[in-house]
């Protein structure tokens, strides 16, 4: 008996730490560094943005846009006037009202940096309020994608911030984290580095149509979400056994692990998931010329591909549409020649019409990102099994980041392929999506350049019906294949692993964790 | 004695005067760039330039040096770039768990490692003399996140005795406190335990086998008598030098201990900051650290003069 009080006695002082209060849901994420979602692209900082702000549109999980922070909304006769009206009982955290002039100037803000509140900004001749509830956003010329563009989650959100907040300049950060969303920021119990809080926004008032990805009502369900920056995976894994945190992005080798656990569950939240794709740096040899970009399109082989950089072949997929497998862009056209992918043979003889003269082909290798760096030394063994004189190049990602910057010559520090991947779903947005963007210098890292894709692109936010937008996809994807802007590696999901008491996960386009809606049961 | 502890301590400063230059052009010229980890994997480069050019990156390297340095001087260790806070408010929420980890570590490799030395050597060749050079060979190879994961999955995982990661802040609970640090402690105190046990034990042979405990046992001085009073004190030198460096070392092992078991001390503040390319925060906990390096070697050879009364400065 003696013994076994012994025994039992660790475990008693340890139910004094555990967390079992059953309206917390404790999460391991990365490390939230940056809280403005302006000043940051990173999934977390979105996610974050997601927590503590709302936003005026949001995409259901049709993909199409519904009203969030809007109430009434409509199109003046000749489409170049959009009223907006905000919907009644939206409160900032710190006790204000929100208002259109909070709208205009976040608006405005947000436009300096995602290219489709650029696009928004290029056409309009004024955003204005015309009250304390109602903007207008007048246009130069009719732009029907307008709902979609404020309701995109392909590039950043359009998150509203108070007027005094989204009067600072794009690049200064926001630090107040006082939004109008269903969670607070609890400032108090923030440990940078370490972990952060969200309380429940008891005030906030959810709309009344379900919750549907970001649309819909967005009730919470839990009073506390904290989010544990838990750098070790294994750890982690261990103290979602334990029942020390609810919620984990489980690396793939961990899905036998979590499956063989009778209080765990694997869970798809982003259906779509992710594509991934290499970049070729079209201003230097030998990918300035078509036809060595065409030899990458031959080479990969997408299912080996894939089942090296994400294993389980439950969770990935071969993709051959510049916009993905599943979006409204979707088509095949100008796929067959390389459908089929890993054709050294073909690959070799593609650069051979190139002229490649043995320059060396630097692939940049994040080590820090398992999937994308198991990707690389495939691909450059791939390059080197047909005679290009291909090198690695490894740093963590930080320095890739940097370097893919560098538009020079390799000799020069520059690069000449790299490995990333982006949401499924915004592969269908050419006006968001910088990746699919063919405008020289301009566009993202790589600098495809073609006029005549571009000239196609232009004309996407102009066109009324949905028809009419398939039609031209299929001429800009007949285009984008020729040139190869990009070379598609394919597509995967990561499923989460949570624990079994904590239900009601949306599933949201992109994988954002959306916190409305989830719920956790007594252990 | 005043002279020398003088001297000592502007070396100390010279010392972080040049790690502080090389830190500082080790970060500039490594490749990695904050603002393209603060504008995320999809930004777009000009979204980058914009960041740069408002953390005053592009401002050319020796004029950034000598804002560096004159914040220094003026003691203002800067504000860490992704925090947006000043870097010695960042530095004392982290000094706890760190301070923490290292006492409780301390306190267990010199109470284990100096006890099982003794009693090793004092009964050397037999059992538990060859349980020590298992347990060294054992603390020596197996690197801590090992002994780390093993930790947490026999008492965490399996027994449900002690939490896998975390940490709860000494005024939250002395108990709390305690059984988070306990696997922590384990698993970075096991190596140094057999360091200090192997030097204790080499040391505590070299003086049992003099003269003078010999003629001290001869005297029918009592086996406590001479390990305790003739034979530690004399063995004490190159102890205490072994405590010290083992201090000194302490600094890069919590680093991977407060990984593994997720506690926000001072070695995850350097590792997400060198992850991050938050230049403050990394030239300020190594200028910090090689300061506090070098007294604790001071500290190591003032301690000499207590132990032996023939060291003089």
């Amino acid at each position: 008996m003696a013994a076994g009080t012994a025994l039992s006695f660790p475990s008693m002082l340890r139910a004094q730490t555990s967390p079992e209060d059953a309206r917390t849901v404790r999460m391991a994420k990365e490390d939230l560094r940056i809280f403005d979602p302006v000043a940051s692209t990173a999934n977390i900082t979105q996610e974050h943005g997601l927590a503590i702000y709302d936003t005026l549109f949001a995409l259901d999980s049709k993909l199409t846009p519904q009203p969030q922070m809007i109430g009434k909304w409509g199109v003046s006769d000749d489409k170049k006037t959009y009223t907006f009206e905000l919907r009644d009982g939206l409160g900032w955290h710190d006790g204000g009202f929100v208002t259109a002039a909070d709208c205009v100037a976040s608006i405005r803000r947000w436009g300096q940096v995602d290219a489709g509140g650029q696009l928004i900004l290029a056409r309009a001749k004024d955003i204005s309020k015309k009250d304390d509830k109602t903007f207008t956003i007048a246009l130069k010329e009719p732009l029907g994608l307008l709902p979609d563009i404020l309701a995109s989650a392909s590039g950043q959100f359009l998150f509203i911030m108070r007027e005094q907040d989204a009067n600072r300049p794009a690049t200064e950060q926001v630090t107040a984290n006082i939004g109008s969303g269903p969670f607070r920021f609890n400032a108090a119990l923030a440990k940078p580095g370490s972990s952060v809080t969200y309380d429940r926004n008891e005030k906030y008032v959810p709309r009344k149509e379900a919750p549907s990805a970001y649309a819909g009502g967005k009730i919470a369900k839990v009073d506390r979400v904290i989010w544990n920056n838990i750098a070790d995976q294994q750890t982690a894994f261990a103290a979602l056994q334990a029942g020390e945190i609810d919620f984990f992005q489980v690396p793939a080798d961990l899905y036998p692990a979590v499956e063989s656990d009778p209080n765990l569950d694997l869970q798809v939240v982003n259906k779509s998931g992710n594509v991934a794709f290499v970049r070729m740096n079209c201003l230097q040899k030998p990918f300035d010329n078509i036809k060595a970009r065409q030899a990458i399109l031959n080479l990969i082989d997408q299912e080996a591909m894939l089942r090296a950089m994400y294993g389980d072949p439950k969770y990935i997929r071969t993709v051959t549409s510049m916009f993905g497998n599943d979006t409204p862009a979707s088509n095949d056209e100008n796929t067959a020649w390389f459908k089929k992918g890993g054709d050294p043979e073909k690959a070799k003889q593609l650069f051979k019409e190139a002229g490649y003269a043995g320059e060396k082909v630097v692939i940049l290798q994040p080590t820090d990102w398992a999937s994308v760096s198991n990707g690389c030394q495939v691909l450059a063994s791939a390059l080197r099994n047909i005679g290009v004189n291909a090198e690695l190049a490894p740093s963590d990602w930080g320095g890739v980041a940097t370097r893919r910057s560098n538009k020079g010559p390799v000799e020069d520090g520059g690069w000449s392929m790299f490995l990333s991947d982006w949401p499924e779903f915004a592969m269908g947005d050419p006006i968001s999506n910088v990746l699919l963007a063919a405008n020289g210098e301009k566009a993202w890292y790589g600098w495809p350049k073609n006029d005549e894709y571009e000239a196609l692109r232009a004309k996407w936010a102009n066109v009324a019906t949905s028809e009419e937008r398939k039609a031209l996809a299929r001429k800009m994807q007949r285009i984008w294949w020729d040139f190869a802007g990009f070379v598609l590696i394919g597509q995967s999901v990561g499923p989460i692993a949570h624990r079994k008491t904590l239900t009601g996960l949306l599933d949201t386009p992109g994988g954002y964790l959306a916190m409305w809606n989830m719920q956790k049961a007594s252990a | 004695m005043a002279g020398y502890i003088l001297r000592r301590i502007v070396s100390t400063i010279a010392v972080m005067a040049m790690v502080g230059i090389f830190v500082f052009l080790l970060l500039r010229l490594a490749p990695g760039d904050p603002a393209a980890m603060i504008a995320g994997r999809s930004a777009t480069a000009q979204m980058i330039a914009g960041i740069r050019d408002q953390l005053g990156l592009n401002d050319p390297m020796p004029v950034q040096f000598i804002r560096w340095v004159r914040d220094m001087l003026s003691g203002d260790f800067g504000t860490s770039i992704f925090a947006r806070r000043p870097v010695l408010d960042l530095i004392s929420q982290r000094l706890e768990p760190t301070v923490s980890l290292s006492i409780l570590t301390m306190m267990l490799s010199v109470s284990v490692g100096v006890s099982f030395g003794i009693v090793a050597a004092w009964r050397t060749g037999g059992p538990v003399d060859r349980l020590l050079t298992a347990f060294s060979a054992l603390g020596y190879s197996v690197p801590v996140f090992v002994i780390g994961y093993f930790l947490i999955y026999f008492f965490a995982i399996r027994m449900h005795w002690l939490p896998v990661q975390g940490y709860v802040p000494i005024a939250s609970g002395l108990v709390p406190w305690f059984m988070h640090l306990i696997l922590p402690t384990l698993a970075l105190g096991l190596g140094f335990s057999a360091f200090i046990a192997r030097v204790t034990r080499a040391s505590m042979l070299e003086v049992l086998s003099e003269d003078y405990v010999r003629t001290a046992a001869a005297k029918g001085a009592s086996s406590y008598s001479i390990l305790f009073h003739h034979a530690l004190k004399n063995a004490g030198v190159p102890i205490l030098t072994v405590i010290g460096i083992s201090f000194a070392y302490l600094i890069g092992g919590v680093v991977l201990t407060e990984t593994v078991f997720n506690i926000p001390g001072i070695g995850r503040l350097v590792v997400d900051a060198i992850n991050n390319r938050d230049y403050p925060i990394i030239q300020s906990v190594l200028i910090l650290t090689s300061g506090l390096y070098v007294l604790i070697n001071l500290a190591v050879d003032l301690a000499y003069t207590l132990i032996d009364p023939r060291i003089r400065y």
